[in-house]
């Protein structure tokens, strides 16, 4: 089978595309799937022993203005596809969707001189471009996370003005994902609380949609067998989303005492202040470090490390951080938001909380402080379930099994 | 120079010129005379039907923004958003019915054949990309390179 991938932005350390692209390609591949990439700046890490990779160009205008855009970016802005980025962001609109997608269209009639294709996958672009490209008669497959519906209520919640409000409605390009999602062949989502959510912010059909759990490399997250740390909880994450419920989280950290600290894997001050706000409004400044970006080994090290892992999420698509703290023998204590409870599970890997409710958070987190040994029989039964349900492996047979479903329903022959 | 600076210099010379082409001769020369009743209504519609589905679609986007913030259904955390969300609302109704009213005035001026319906849509239009051209002319001509001096030709 030769599978095409599109993915508007690579890069596997920001974002859960690229993460997602690079193994999951990796694992198919393995399967004996031919893979042909199609992936936007900033770009992966190298794929090229398992797959021929197209980059398509995008000068990530958005957020930049223009007389701080670096002179090699400026210089090529007067091409056609990167004068209308430019010329929408300056609205603020995020265009990188809509351009990437018709890029890749154009890019793919050159491609198709060459090899045909089963089936192409779209990572969470869902942009104009793939309606043109079902004219070429190949099934189109879209992976969704989570519907953006998400992300503009999350932002909603803390806009202020009306300018910001103004500002994050033009962001979100939900009309044109409305129109190209129903026009998929099969969306995969991560979850089977992703159905519901699809349906709800897009109208889709149950049948267009396929669970596929998200995958996680379960060799490189297990437990380092270091030395457990006690009391000291661990949060990874972007701060700056609002669907984190960070507010939440310092709120039950405040509640609890005071040799109760938090480590936080994301940026901190100065670059980072929304989070740090709400730590100085609580008084919580000396029980909280930021680690800023770490490297793979660093993040095991600390999962293996830390108490527990605790997400304040009020929405998650999958939760990724939950699954990659089980896989490291470490207990979670999570909010009961989007995808969380089937990735925590109910045999015992972790508790589960209802969002919002920062006092509930900390009896949680509070309750297994105090139980070692429960702990320890929660990292247990977390590594196993994580093995089981979400290794990279496991999510590449059930993406290939979608995949032939997807082509025998269209009448084309694996 | 380098070629690009060259390409900076042309962007903003031709977008300056057409800039006061445009005003000139589409709000001086003659516009006040201007009369399109004379025109075949093929002719006239060839011409206003662009104009009017590129104007109702920016009317249409501001009804939306402004639309969307009046249905907003979230339950913010602070007080103090909710308070500063009423006042949002308060011009985003405003936002709603400037963009109804001009939608409704551009469509009585594109009925009976006014000069200005046309001219003001296609002038805002062509006027900000040749704002947008011109000002990533400047930002060309006055960017420092950190290209290797090999590379800058």
């Amino acid at each position: 089978m030769r599978v095409l991938f599109l993915c508007y932005r690579g890069n596997p350390y920001c974002g859960g595309q690229g993460i997602y692209l690079y193994h999951l390609t990796r694992e198919l591949a393995k399967l004996g799937v031919e893979i042909d990439v199609l992936v936007g700046p900033p770009y992966h890490d190298p794929m090229d022993e398992w797959a021929r990779v197209i980059k398509v160009e995008n000068l990530n205008l958005w957020c930049e203005r223009t007389r701080r855009i670096p002179y090699e970016k400026l210089v090529r802005i007067f091409s056609p596809y990167n004068f209308v980025d430019y010329a929408l962001t300056r609205f603020h609109i995020f265009p990188e969707m809509e351009t990437f997608s018709v890029r890749a269209f154009s890019l793919m009639k050159k491609l198709l001189k060459e090899r045909q294709y089963d089936i192409v996958h779209d990572v969470q672009c869902l942009g104009w471009g793939l309606l043109p490209m079902k004219g070429y008669g190949i099934p189109i497959v879209s992976t969704v996370h989570h519907p953006l519906t998400f992300d503009r209520e999350a932002d909603f919640l803390i806009d202020k003005t009306f300018w910001e409000l103004v500002t994050t409605i033009m962001f979100y390009p939900l009309t044109m994902q409305r129109v190209v999602i129903n026009r998929l062949n099969r969306i995969i989502t991560s979850s089977v609380n992703g159905v519901a959510e699809l349906r709800k912010a897009f109208g889709l059909p149950a049948r267009k949609i396929s669970v596929v759990y998200n995958g996680m490399d379960v060799e490189m997250f297990r437990n380092t067998g270091e030395p457990r740390e006690e009391n000291s909880l661990l949060f990874v994450g972007n701060t700056e989303d609002h669907k984190k419920g960070m507010r939440y989280l310092f709120e039950a950290l405040a509640m609890l005492p005071d040799e109760v600290t938090l480590t936080i894997v994301d940026e901190g001050p100065p670059s980072r202040l929304t989070a740090w706000g709400m730590i100085q409004d609580l008084g919580l400044e000396k029980r909280v470090t930021f680690t800023g970006k770490v490297d793979l080994s660093t993040l095991v090290s600390l999962y293996s490390r830390k108490t527990i892992l605790v997400m304040s999420s009020l929405h998650e698509g999958f939760g990724l951080p939950a699954a990659e703290a089980m896989a490291c023998e470490t207990p979670v204590v999570t909010t009961t938001a989007g995808a969380l409870p089937e990735v925590v599970g109910n045999g015992g890997a972790g508790i589960l909380v209802p969002p919002k409710d920062p006092r509930a958070l900390k009896n949680a987190i509070l309750e297994l402080l105090k139980d070692k040994n429960g702990r320890k029989a929660m990292g247990k039964i977390g590594r196993k379930r994580a093995v089981e349900h979400f290794a990279w492996p496991v999510a590449a047979k059930n993406t290939l099994d979608v995949y032939k479903d997807v082509i025998q329903s269209c009448g084309r022959c694996v | 120079m380098q070629r690009s600076r060259i390409w900076g210099f042309l962007a903003c010379i031709l977008s300056l010129a057409l800039f006061a082409g445009f005003v000139y001769y589409a709000f001086f020369v003659d516009a006040g005379a201007v009369t399109l009743c004379g025109l075949a209504s093929q002719t006239y519609y060839a011409i206003a039907v662009p104009i009017m589905l590129v104007a109702l679609g920016l009317c249409a986007t501001g009804f939306w923004v402004g639309w969307t913030i009046l249905t907003i259904k979230v339950a913010p955390p602070m007080p103090e958003i909710v308070e500063k969300k009423d006042y949002a609302k308060v011009k985003a109704f405003f936002l709603c019915a400037l963009m109804l009213a001009l939608a409704a005035i551009f469509l009585y001026g594109v009925y009976i054949r006014n000069y200005w319906a046309l001219a003001i849509p296609a002038a805002a239009v062509t006027l900000v990309v040749l704002g947008m051209v011109f000002w990533v002319g400047i930002a060309i001509i006055t960017a420092r390179s950190t290209l290797p001096e090999n590379k800058k030709k």
